[in-house]
């Protein structure tokens, strides 16, 4: 294990154990989910079947679901803590009367167990940067997208948590942040995968906090801090610690310190085919041959 | 366990077809010689969560 790559029981285990409090504190989450929704109001076609990968507690699969009314929405996570707490959340009324219309389903997003061209539309809000082979995620995600399914994302980008990144570089040597792909390469990524007209764009979203603690707690609150394998195993020295928020104190603006967040959005096609199983070309002609 | 799920699930690893087991409430796939189990109505498909099948398990396969 390379000392980036992503530790998914490490994922898991936070994961799960941020279930129940996790709504409260993914409001980044939330507004980055209405902004991908947004953008769905362009796509004319209405899915059969989607797949929410990274579902969490199942808030966007919800706004999904009403969104498509008569499609299944496929709520898949890593951790089975998260989806429990989305059936608690969702009530014994709603299980009556929508008919069970959600699915839920634990499972890693880098080895779907879902058939091949079996969802029309994938959705998958801040979850593809836990995969450590984005490009082999990408192709599982292709195959299971129906011809002109389309896969709609959004990620963290290589600026996220920037000042906590330099905070903790001169205090230790360890990571302390997960790294990101840069969106020229997802878009390339998706491409090499097999995927048409990849559409990709960024944003900064910038959280204030009081103090690095809080700043340290939501992070932590949201599942998102340090799993990749070369995190410091065992708790952090006070001298180091120290160092750290008197790195970030410096970068306080207007009495708050900055937690930025670099938000990559993307979307793409998975087009007709070229190629036929044999590996013969398809070509098409406004006129009968 | 959700028939509409159950007909699009397949192995994570080799992307073969289930058996899905009522009583025991596991989804088998019969090539790699793995037990899903099913959790609360949700399976959980993940490879290093999976049983793996006893020889006399898979013989009766």
């Amino acid at each position: 294990m390379n000392e980036f790559e992503i530790d998914k029981r490490q994922v898991r285990r936070s994961f799960s154990r941020a279930a129940q409090q996790y709504d409260a504190a993914a409001v980044l989450q939330r507004e980055v989910c209405s902004r991908m929704l947004e953008r769905l109001d362009y796509i004319k076609r209405q899915p059969a079947r989607i797949l929410d990968a990274g579902s969490g507690t199942g808030w966007g699969a919800r706004q999904l679901e009403q969104r498509y009314p008569a499609a299944q929405v496929v709520a898949l996570d890593i951790a089975l803590g998260m989806l429990q707490a989305g059936r608690d959340q969702s009530g014994w009324w709603r299980k009556l009367f929508a008919g069970g219309r959600q699915s839920s389903l634990c499972a890693d997003v880098e080895a779907l167990p879902l058939a091949a061209n079996s969802v029309e539309l994938i959705w998958s809000n801040l979850t593809v940067q836990w995969c450590n082979d984005l490009p082999a995620t990408f192709v599982e995600m292709h195959r299971v997208l129906k011809t002109e399914g389309l896969l709609m994302f959004s990620t963290f980008g290589p600026d996220t948590l920037k000042e906590l990144r330099a905070a903790f570089h001169d205090a230790d040597g360890y990571n302390h942040i997960n790294r990101f792909a840069d969106m020229h390469d997802i878009g390339d990524m998706l491409v090499a995968a097999g995927f048409a007209e990849p559409v990709m764009d960024m944003e900064y979203i910038t959280l204030t906090y009081d103090d690095v603690k809080a700043a340290m707690q939501d992070l932590r609150r949201i599942g998102a801090h340090n799993a990749t394998a070369g995190r410091a195993q065992g708790m952090m020295g006070k001298g180091t610690w120290n160092k750290v928020v008197e790195n970030y104190e410096r970068m306080r603006r207007d009495g708050k310190l900055p937690a930025t967040f670099e938000i990559i959005y993307g979307h793409a096609w998975k087009p007709q085919p070229k190629k036929i199983a044999d590996g013969r070309a398809i070509i098409q002609t406004p006129f009968k041959l | 366990m959700d028939a509409k799920l159950l007909e699009i699930l397949v192995c994570p690893l080799c992307k073969s077809p289930l058996i899905y087991h009522k009583a025991e409430q596991e989804l088998i796939c019969k090539a790699d010689r793995l037990a899903f189990k099913i959790q609360d109505d949700i399976p959980v498909m993940l490879a290093d969560e999976a049983r793996t099948l006893t020889a006399e398990e898979a013989e009766k396969l």
